[in-house]
């Protein structure tokens, strides 16, 4: 009988169960106690009043801060390897490294780790026997250009779209 | 501009229409954070699961198949509130709550004396509440507090109706034995 009054105070018993919770309670004093109790219960919850939320739970500030994020550190990392790639070109064509004060001290850094500058380059350099392999160091710059490069041109397409979408809305 | 219904705010969010979403935020926030703070009785730990609760719902938006979108978004700031619960449980001494649990009556505190036994009564449903096991606990609130219907509590709880009207009645009975003392009050 118990575990009918809960249900009978939601309205959700069948009109066969509630006659019978009906009858028995005009006989039963221990359960009409405990079915007023439950209201009385009920109905007290029913009184607690709602707390106004402390602040807006809307998420514009978190979710648009993340891609001009990884935007501007994709942008700012692709600008510094095209200008180590630039100055390493230019250094080639001028034959800046081959000999002279920079040539020097470039080798004297790299040969205490030949190993290092054979598993690197893996075949022997093709250039004019520098002592360091910087054709496979500009190929490698290159490729890391293009990747850097291309997902930066990536997120600004999406971005642009984005925008353009919002703007719709 | 966003559409207002709520259907097509959901179908916005899943094209990744943030605005759509913040609609939604403000039409259930007030209910998601009293659901929090009632489960929780603690108002940063309620503040906190209500954001994680739309930012879980905001990205797990394409996981909705229809039904109740309230009954939706409780299962999932029930199951924020359930990670709230174990960091509470991890520092005890941050789990009581400053907030009075505000009671509303017709007739607005008569008396001073009145208005004082109003107060220790929200204090004590408080505690009551905090009383009863989690399961429990959910199911009245949803019910009488959150004023959901057996369906929909099914749904947030992921559990049959069998279950939510024995957690129901099973909770009621233990808040009023809680609350006895107090039966003048509101008997």
């Amino acid at each position: 009988m118990q575990g009918m009054l809960s249900p009978y105070i939601d309205g959700r018993l069948s009109p066969l169960e509630r006659e019978k919770i009906e009858s028995h309670i005009e006989g039963c004093e221990a359960c009409r106690w405990e079915l007023e109790s439950l209201e009385a219960t009920v109905n007290l919850l029913q009184r607690v009043a709602m707390a106004s939320p402390p602040r807006s739970f809307a998420l514009a500030e978190v979710a648009p801060k993340r891609r001009p994020a990884a935007f501007g550190t994709l942008r700012v990392a692709t600008a510094v390897a095209v200008l180590v790639l630039a100055f390493l070109f230019l250094g080639d064509a001028l034959h800046l490294f081959e000999g002279g004060l920079i040539g020097e001290r470039l080798a004297q850094q790299v040969t205490p780790m030949p190993g290092e500058v054979l598993d690197m380059g893996g075949a022997p350099p093709e250039g004019e026997g520098y002592a360091w392999p910087l054709r496979q160091l500009e190929l490698a710059l290159l490729g890391v250009v293009v990747v850097l490069g291309g997902a930066t041109a990536i997120l600004w397409q999406r971005r642009r779209r984005g925008g353009e979408k919002a703007l719709k809305g | 501009m966003c559409p207002m219904e709520e259907d097509e705010l959901i179908q916005g969010t899943k094209q990744g229409d943030l605005d759509c979403f913040n609609r939604l935020v403000e039409r259930y926030q007030r209910e998601v954070y009293n659901l929090c703070l009632r489960m929780l009785g603690n108002a940063p730990a309620a503040e906190d699961a209500t954001q994680d609760a739309f930012l879980s719902a905001f990205r797990g938006i394409g996981k909705f198949r229809g039904g109740s979108f309230r009954a939706w978004l409780f299962r999932i700031a029930a199951n924020a509130c359930r990670d709230q619960l174990r960091l509470l449980r991890r520092r005890p001494a941050t789990s009581l709550d400053s907030l009075p649990l505000e009671l509303e009556f017709e007739q607005r505190a008569p008396s001073p004396e009145d208005h004082a036994l109003r107060q220790e009564l929200g204090e004590e449903i408080k505690r009551a509440l905090a009383g009863l096991p989690p399961d429990q606990r959910l199911a009245v609130i949803l019910r009488d507090i959150e004023g959901l219907d057996y369906e929909e509590i099914a749904q947030a709880t992921a559990s049959s109706l069998g279950t939510v009207k024995s957690r129901l009645s099973r909770g009621r009975a233990r808040l009023r034995d809680h609350l006895g003392q107090y039966r003048e009050l509101f008997l």
